[in-house]
């Protein structure tokens, strides 16, 4: 099977969606005239394009058939007891979130935690396929997956200091402080590399979501370091 | 001269003579749906619950008209003049009675209720057997496929949108997207037998 390219492949997804100007469809359709593999994509790109559409249908009328089922139940003699019954789940609601509530070090970490948002992922280069794989996992949150892609990669480049940031950033992205600082405190310890300062911050955000006081504290931050200004208002928050 | 088949947008032509319905549908506009819903659903409930069907029977064999009624109106298929709740009945009865011929509704007696007969949604022909193949291509995305390949092809929405969504820049849902796509590409080439000639 032959590789179709991301140009043709959206050349075809205009034509398709019908988003080509009068003169390139009349150009495109020229084309298909003559282009047998052509139009076998085409038909391929329509009936996939329409598998996906069709998804997207039942999930709408099947949200629509919900709509509809509460209305005609509230119609009946149960709308009172439903009131009860949300007074009650609110207190229960309640109750469980006092029980439950975050503790401080963990209400200050979320104020001031943002996710590494990624590199950006471009396509062509072969050998950044599997890096680009990876980042892509990383980006729609699939922190597992983006985990072990990238620790496949550092085996291969053990002194990497992006991937061990990103593997960093995963685990704290993925709820597990506790696996995460001490990657990105390694790369905070090279003074050359350009995620020194990003990884020293999400290591001390790290160490904060943990509850571990004592390690965020011993984190130095440079003089001028936008991050340390942050890093004494965490702190000083979390009293 | 080769035929070519209607792409899955409505042409300017078509959306000149179609209803606002067909059009509706075309687009996935969900208030189109709703409306559908709302109109037309309580016919095909009084149907099937008179013929020893349950309301939530009536609700999978009239979401199964829908989607129905939706391809026919994406492919262009609808004959002229079709009118939504005809088409919507034939369909759903259609289905109805296939249920109660099956041997685990033996028992039931059906009420035959020729009232819409008449109308002009012929019995699905190769319908049944294409949202079979359909919804097996869809199958074969995963969850992070579907997130990027929903917005961009069912919700219509642009890839700047997407990418502000998921907080990503727009060259990487560009990105997913493609690869996305060629491995459905992939896999429906690897599938045995599958041939996909242009003339079907």
């Amino acid at each position: 099977m032959s590789a179709l390219d991301k140009p043709t492949f959206e050349q075809i997804e205009a034509y398709v969606l019908d988003r080509l100007g009068a003169d390139e469809r009349l150009a495109f359709e020229q084309r298909l005239a003559t282009d047998h593999a052509l139009r076998a994509e085409v038909k391929l790109e329509r009936e996939n394009i329409l598998a996906i559409e069709l998804g997207g249908m039942e999930r709408m009328l099947t949200e629509v058939r919900g709509e509809q089922t509460p209305q005609r139940r509230q119609s009946g003699g149960w709308t009172t007891w439903l009131k009860y019954a949300a007074v009650v789940a609110v207190l229960l609601g309640g109750a469980l979130w006092f029980t439950l509530r975050p503790s401080t070090n963990e209400r200050v970490f979320a104020a001031h935690f943002t996710p590494d948002p990624g590199l950006p992922v471009a396509m062509g280069t072969t050998d950044s396929h599997a890096f680009n794989d990876a980042m892509v996992a990383y980006k729609l949150g699939d922190h597992d997956e983006a985990i072990g892609k990238f620790t496949t990669l550092l085996q291969d480049d053990p002194a990497s200091d992006t991937l061990r940031y990103y593997i960093g950033c995963a685990e704290l992205n993925a709820g597990r402080p506790e696996r995460a600082a001490p990657m990105l405190m390694a790369v905070a310890e090279q003074a050359n590399s350009v995620f020194a300062g990003k990884a020293r911050w999400y290591a001390f955000l790290a160490m904060v979501r943990s509850g571990d006081r004592t390690g965020a504290e011993a984190i130095r931050f440079d003089a001028g370091d936008p991050y340390g200004m942050k890093a004494k208002a965490v702190l000083s928050e979390w009293e | 001269m080769h035929r070519f088949s209607p792409t899955v947008e409505a042409t300017a032509a078509d959306t000149l003579t179609e209803p606002s319905w067909a059009s509706g549908l075309r687009r996935n506009d969900a208030a189109t749906v709703r409306a559908l819903y709302q109109q037309h659903f309580p016919v095909i409930r009084q149907y099937v619950m008179s013929n020893s069907g349950t309301s939530d029977d009536a609700q999978d064999i009239f979401q199964e008209a829908m989607t129905v009624l939706w391809l026919k109106a994406k492919e262009g298929a609808l004959p002229a003049g079709s009118e939504p709740g005809a088409f919507l009945y034939q369909v759903a009865k259609n289905k109805w009675l296939d249920v109660v011929r099956s041997a685990a509704h033996k028992h039931m007696k059906v009420i035959h209720d020729d009232r819409k007969l008449d109308v002009r949604a012929e019995a699905p022909d190769d319908t049944e057997e294409k949202l079979l193949r359909l919804r097996e291509v869809y199958g074969k995305l995963d969850e992070k496929c579907r997130t990027v390949l929903d917005q961009f092809y069912f919700e219509r929405k642009d890839l700047v949108t997407i990418a502000a969504g998921m907080g990503v820049e727009e060259e990487s849902i560009r990105t997913i997207k493609y690869r996305c796509m060629m491995k459905l590409r992939a896999s429906r080439k690897a599938i045995a037998g599958e041939e996909l000639t242009d003339e079907s």
